[in-house]
Parts: C-alpha cells; sequence; structure tokens
C-alpha cells in the first residue's frame, strides 16, 4: 500500500519526494504552493487525522520548515507532509479548510515562531503574557538576555525594607 | 497533649487554632505537586499535622506552591492567594520558585516568587520528599508560635511594591488592587 500510494504522489506532484525513513513513517518533501492539494489528497486517500504541526528554524538556510503529521485510523503509517519557507516575512496559507482542528496548532506556532498563517482568523496569544520581543522559539532569540532584562530586573520588595 | 502547654494555648488560643488546621489549598503548579497524593493520603497522612487538602481558597490559610511558576500560572496564583482569608502562610516547594531551579533560563518561569507574593518558607529541593514537606509544617508552626509567620502582614504593608512588580511583568492588572495603594492611606492603615 504503501509503495502504490508514493507511485500515486509522485506521478500527481512533479516536485515532490518521498521517502521511508523507517517502517511505517512515510515523509513528503514538497513545495509551499502544492501544500493545501497534497494535505486534501491524502485526506482522501485515509489520513484523516492531524495529529500537529511542528515547525523547525534551519537558521543558517535561512528557512523555516513546518512539518504537518498526519495518521490514518485504521493503519500505523504516519505521515510526515514538509514544507520549506522564507525566513524574511515567513507567512503561508491557513489549511483550516482540510483540517479544522490546525486552528490551535497555527496559533501557537505563530506565537512562538512568528509565522503568519494567512486565513486564520485567530492569531491570539496561547502561552505569552504581555510580550514584546522576539518569538521565543526562535534560533536568534537570546533567552538569557531576555531574562536578565524582563526578571532580573524587578526588584526585590524585602530587600528594600532592609535597606530603608 | 502536653500539660505544661495548656497556660501557653489559654494566653493565645487563636494561635493554636491556626497552628494546628493548616488547611491548604489544593493548587497545582509544576510537576511538585507529585508528592502531595502521597502525603495527604494513608501513606504519610498529613493529617496527622492537621494539614488537610481544601477545594477553594476562600477556606485554605495554607499556600503550598509546588514547583515552576510559569508568568501565566503567576497571574492565577496572586489572584488565588489574595482571595485567601487571614492569616495565611505561604510555603514554596522545590528549587524552581526560589531561583528558577533549572528553568534559571527560561523566558516564560518566575526566577524569584518572592518577588511578586510573600513567602513564609522555603524547602528546597528537586524534589522535596514528604517527609521534607513535614518538617517544613512543624517549622511553620514554631514561626507561628513566635509570630514570626508574618507574609500576610508583610503583603499588607508592601502592597504598593509587590503590586508594582507584579505590574512591571504583566502590564496593566485586570483586577481591582486589594489594598490601598495611594501613599497617603497606606501610611494610616
Amino acid at each position: 500500500m504503501d509503495e502504490e500510494l508514493k507511485r500515486k504522489i509522485e506521478k500527481i506532484y512533479k516536485d515532490t519526494e518521498v521517502e521511508f525513513p523507517e517502517r511505517n513513517r512515510m515523509v513528503v518533501k514538497t513545495k509551499k504552493a502544492s501544500t493545501l492539494s497534497i494535505l486534501e489528497f491524502l485526506k482522501k486517500e485515509g489520513f484523516r487525522q492531524l495529529k500537529a504541526i511542528s515547525c523547525v528554524d534551519w537558521i543558517k538556510e535561512g528557512e523555516f520548515e513546518l512539518i504537518y503529521h498526519l495518521a490514518p485510523l485504521n493503519s500505523p503509517l504516519h505521515v510526515m507532509v514538509k514544507i520549506r519557507i522564507e525566513r524574511k516575512n515567513a507567512e503561508t496559507e491557513t489549511i483550516l479548510k482540510i483540517f479544522e482542528n490546525a486552528k490551535v496548532y497555527e496559533r501557537e506556532i505563530y506565537e512562538l515562531f512568528g509565522i503568519e498563517f494567512k486565513g486564520n482568523p485567530d492569531l491570539s496569544p496561547l502561552f505569552l503574557e504581555n510580550w514584546h520581543d522576539l518569538p521565543p522559539f526562535r534560533k536568534d532569540f537570546d533567552t538569557r538576555k531576555y531574562v536578565k532584562k524582563t526578571f532580573d530586573e524587578i526588584p526585590s520588595v524585602e530587600d528594600r525594607n532592609e535597606r530603608t | 497533649m502536653d500539660r505544661k502547654n495548656i497556660l501557653k494555648w489559654l494566653k493565645e488560643p487563636g494561635k493554636m487554632g491556626h497552628k494546628y488546621s493548616l488547611w491548604a489549598v489544593y493548587f497545582c503548579t509544576g510537576c511538585g505537586i507529585i508528592e502531595i497524593p502521597p502525603t495527604i493520603t494513608s501513606q504519610w497522612d498529613a493529617e496527622r499535622f492537621g494539614v488537610i487538602p481544601v477545594a477553594t481558597p476562600r477556606q485554605a490559610n495554607l499556600f503550598m506552591i509546588t514547583g515552576y511558576v510559569s508568568v501565566k500560572t503567576l497571574k492565577a496564583i496572586i489572584r488565588t492567594y489574595e482571595q485567601m482569608p487571614e492569616p495565611k502562610y505561604t510555603v514554596a516547594f522545590g528549587s524552581c520558585p526560589i531561583n528558577g531551579g533549572m528553568y534559571w533560563d527560561s523566558y516564560n518561569t518566575i526566577k524569584h516568587i518572592d518577588k511578586y507574593i510573600p513567602i513564609d518558607g522555603w524547602i528546597a529541593g528537586c524534589m522535596p520528599r514528604p517527609e521534607a514537606i513535614f518538617i517544613g509544617v512543624t517549622k511553620l508552626w514554631m514561626m507561628i508560635d513566635k509570630g514570626a509567620a508574618t507574609g500576610y502582614i508583610r503583603y499588607r504593608k508592601n502592597y504598593k511594591f509587590y503590586r508594582r512588580n507584579q505590574e512591571k511583568l504583566f502590564g496593566k492588572l485586570p483586577w481591582p488592587p486589594l489594598y490601598p495603594v495611594d501613599e497617603k492611606e497606606n501610611k494610616n492603615g
């Protein structure tokens, strides 16, 4: 079944590579433009569950890698659809039309990596409070500098009493 | 019961009441809460020491902050702490609330919890065993006896500074101040 699916995908989408790095694992590397159609195709093939969306920051290559994890309900095959997007002005299309549960995943990635999902109606902060800095999961975000700037600057209340 | 203590108790019956009825608010932050179920159930039986968990902060007077505190959780902690009736005692539990612990350079974890709410006692360790909780409770008894567990009094006295620290982190807080923050009123009260 897996080899058949591989042949099907590579026949329809020319600029797509399909690999099997290990048992029950399929990696589909594709271009940003064909994300929506390939996800729709896979959904029709039976991969009806979107498990997660994860993101990797490849800072030296100047790219973000978005990984959509799909799984069918009746077989152990795990499909990862990988796309690369530019680090500058990072944005991509939302997949809300195909998988409705992507709403929260996209919101999280927007908050932690700063990738904008065009068409997602709610990209409000999920975990962070009062955040005015770079998105914290980017590789060029200096967490120690942020800690010094934010938490260490706040004075201790009890010490103030001892001094005065 | 020790007969020698009866006179002492008659002098200050309130202290005895506070001492032996430490009701802990069942508020879980971080991984430290994993030590609480064995502590309150029959294995270690915290009720020997008068410590029982209660559901709402309105009935509690002991607040154990168990484990790392994220920025969002701190907001809930402040709200819970302000709802508890006085006298109230707070114990920071584990090394993360003390100085950040292993999250010392994390962007979303509070490093020193005592900058935002007053802390009466600290239990160090990662994780502290249930025995450490009981040692902490007995130390808290001694502090209550001597009148040294004054966290809630310090909070009332320095509320302006605690509130200022909280606002530095969160921006404007969505709830009104618990005590008057105006300087003139602060001196009178």
